[in-house]
């Protein structure tokens, strides 16, 4: 069903909700569009963090801060407004998951264990899918906080759109001891490697972990999933929760993406799977939209201007809006497969810099179909 | 020359962050290097989408094909190249197979953090040590890396791997990758930006980073859809006079006056943008930056990109 009024429905999701996940593929503008949405919860009254994956810095400049850090720091919101507080934090992955990991260890010695293996210290920052799992482990601890009454959690940027859902669940069945232990009970049990096995496939696994990983790496392993075993549970639970957490009322998915084709089909597939998932979106934002310029309105005489120019204007303006053409199909085409109606976000002059500029986005934003007639002309 | 300078390595890695022209830039690259009589292999990694689609071709997969006499391609996917791993290592086809199918190999093989990236890179390295009866496979191999978080995230995991697993065939691999990575004169790391904040102050990081961190020298970077200023200034003044005449009417049926205008405003900002952003990302990087048009054609076609390969082979 198409709502009739796109943006009250961003803007009812910013007055109730208490989480708002904004995510699409990389280079749309995802971390500007978060901002843009908890200031103007802020400015409304209410208790907003926003929670970046800003590698660039750009954001805490912008926000007036020198530096986003991995815990929340209030932002002076110099413009009138409600009694709304605005905070921003950016994700500090390896310090959430050495916060997991102690919270979850049965003693400080098996926290140390783990915090000390040479496997997790490269495994728990450095590689694939951790981000994501911790920016949902992040996610539950933020909402669990009182001094915030709405999250915006901006996504780390992947390949498949869908990876910062699906990497919790990869991440765990990784660390699901049950079935390593399996694998490396051989190994556990006599301290050394033993080729023997049960079955002829279970040999040749341990033959090919043996050749592909190599023996002290395999002990490394071993190190690493006993000191992991007995909290496996506790992660699962957690994972469990945030996941119960996205399909409830409470939260919202705001689907960001930029009119290019390759990132109109990503978040189309998006869509598609939020809604598989029961997970609520409550908006497609477009960024950056190039905009129609008029042909039909000003007067109906011929301008007298000299032939070069006059040429030049003409192929500037048809090249315009030749652009602006195909981007707007491309944006109907996501409307007709997602069945919703997208908010679009107009080209700024630059991008969004400083305070006034994410008002003018988040307006942008809330103000509906029409935005892109309201945009900024240099 | 510094297009000269790259086809003088035989792997280049293009990288930068999402949404900015990465696979655009690569396939001309490819395209430019062919021209330039090299064989060519264009690599993707794990791409939905492949780049080599704009010349008209169906998706190639995972096998190396040939989509231009001298050009070939292929979307790397990564449990493909770790399945030839195991089937490399087993030798034993019935006893891959069983392992292949068995759940412990699904759940571990295919969950373990970084392992699909150490395959897809060695994949790529077995490609470039590849001898034929006439030599190399391939003169010049262009590896369009995901961009995944960082760009640097497939180019990490080699060290990652080499100091986590200090020994083993893993271990060892890790670092043969890492040496081939860091080898100025065989790889060359060319990071793509386009003029907006965002992706200059990322690429800048990047460089940092890929230097600091895993001890890769940025060769090249590339700012891409760079607007290149159409009007002349001669033509920027009788605009501005223009202006002010505060004109209503048509510049022809269909061309309101002052839209155009506006628009060639819009087009002129653009282009200092884009020189601000370029003078700043070459001052600021202290490395070779190639400068590439913004091309009004979408979706990009053959001979756009034959544009910009010629572009790319006069810097």
């Amino acid at each position: 069903m198409r709502p009739a009024d796109p943006g009250g429905a961003l803007e009812a999701a910013l007055r109730k909700r208490r989480v708002l996940v904004v995510c699409g593929s990389g280079g749309v503008g995802k971390t500007t569009i978060s901002a843009a949405l908890a200031l103007r919860a802020a400015r409304d009254g209410r208790r907003a963090l926003v929670c970046t994956i800003d590698p660039a810095r750009r954001l805490a400049t912008r926000l007036g801060l020198g530096r986003l850090s991995g815990t929340p720091q209030r932002v002076e919101l110099d413009a009138p407004g409600g009694a709304g507080e605005l905070w921003a934090m950016t994700l500090d992955v390896k310090r959430t998951f050495d916060e997991l990991v102690i919270r979850h260890a049965g003693s400080p010695e098996a926290a140390r264990r783990i915090l000390d293996n040479a496997l997790y210290r490269e495994v728990s920052a450095a590689l694939a899918g951790s981000h994501e799992y911790m920016a949902m482990e992040k996610l539950l601890e933020l909402h669990g906080d009182e001094r915030f009454d709405l999250v915006v959690l901006d996504t780390p940027p992947t390949r498949h759109a869908l990876d910062f859902l699906e990497a919790p669940d990869r991440m765990l069945s990784f660390l699901d001891t049950s079935v390593l232990r399996f694998f490396l009970k051989p190994y556990l049990a006599a301290g050394r490697l033993t080729l023997r096995a049960a079955s002829r496939t279970g040999a040749a696994l341990l033959r090919l972990a043996d050749r592909v990983l190599g023996l002290e790496l395999l002990r490394d392993l071993s190190e690493f999933f006993l000191a992991f075993d007995g909290m496996y549970e506790g992660f699962k639970d957690r994972a469990g929760r945030v996941f119960e957490l996205l399909r409830s009322g409470r939260s919202g998915f705001v689907v960001v993406t930029s009119p290019t084709r390759q990132a109109l089909q990503e978040a189309t597939f998006l869509r598609r799977q939020l809604a598989e998932r029961d997970m609520p979106c409550v908006a497609v934002v477009v960024n950056r939209v190039l905009g129609r310029l008029p042909a039909a309105r000003g007067g109906s005489g011929r301008v007298e201007v000299p032939p070069a120019l006059r040429s030049r204007l003409v192929a500037i303006f048809r090249d315009h809006n030749a652009l602006a053409a195909v981007e707007e199909r491309g944006i109907r085409g996501l409307e007709v497969d997602c069945d919703c109606t997208a908010l679009r976000v107009p080209e700024l002059d630059d991008d969004a810099s400083d305070l006034p500029e994410l008002v003018a986005v988040a307006g942008a934003l809330l103000s509906g179909r029409d935005a892109t007639s309201r945009r900024r002309l240099p | 020359m510094i297009f000269e300078r790259l086809l003088g390595h035989r792997l280049v890695i293009v990288t930068g962050k999402g949404g900015v022209g990465k696979s655009t830039v690569g396939l001309s690259l490819a395209l430019a290097a062919r021209e330039a009589g090299k064989r060519v292999l264009f690599a993707e990694v794990d791409s939905p989408l492949e780049a080599v689609r704009l010349l008209d071709v169906g998706p190639v997969g995972p096998t190396e094909t040939e989509v231009r006499p001298g050009l070939h391609a292929l979307n790397l996917e990564p449990a493909r190249a770790m399945e030839e791993y195991v089937r490399r290592s087993l030798k034993l086809e019935m006893l891959a197979r069983r392992v292949l199918d068995s759940p412990i190999y699904q759940r571990f093989f295919a969950a373990a953090p970084g392992l699909k990236e150490l395959t897809v890179l060695g994949k790529v390295m077995e490609i470039e040590e590849r001898r034929g009866r006439r030599g190399r496979a391939y003169d010049l191999i262009v590896l369009d890396a995901p961009a995944t978080g960082h760009g640097l995230s497939l180019l990490k995991v080699p060290l990652a791997a080499a100091s986590a697993i200090r020994v083993g065939p893993i271990g060892g691999q890790a670092r043969r990758l890492l040496e081939l990575l860091r080898d100025t004169r065989r790889t060359a790391l060319v990071v793509v930006s386009t003029p907006e904040e965002m992706a200059v102050v990322e690429a800048l990081e990047l460089r940092d980073l890929a230097g600091a961190e895993i001890g890769i020298r940025v060769e090249a970077m590339v700012m891409n859809a760079c607007h290149e200023r159409r009007l002349t200034k001669r033509q920027e003044a009788e605009l501005a006079r223009l202006e002010a005449d505060r004109p209503s009417g048509r510049l022809e049926p269909g061309v309101p006056v002052r839209a155009a205008v506006a628009a060639a405003r819009r087009h002129l900002a653009r282009v200092a943008r884009s020189h601000g952003y370029a003078s700043r990302l070459r001052r600021e990087s202290r490395v070779p930056v190639i400068a590439l048009p913004f091309v009004h054609r979408a979706p990009l076609d053959e001979p756009a990109l034959r544009e910009l390969a010629t572009r790319l082979a006069r810097q």
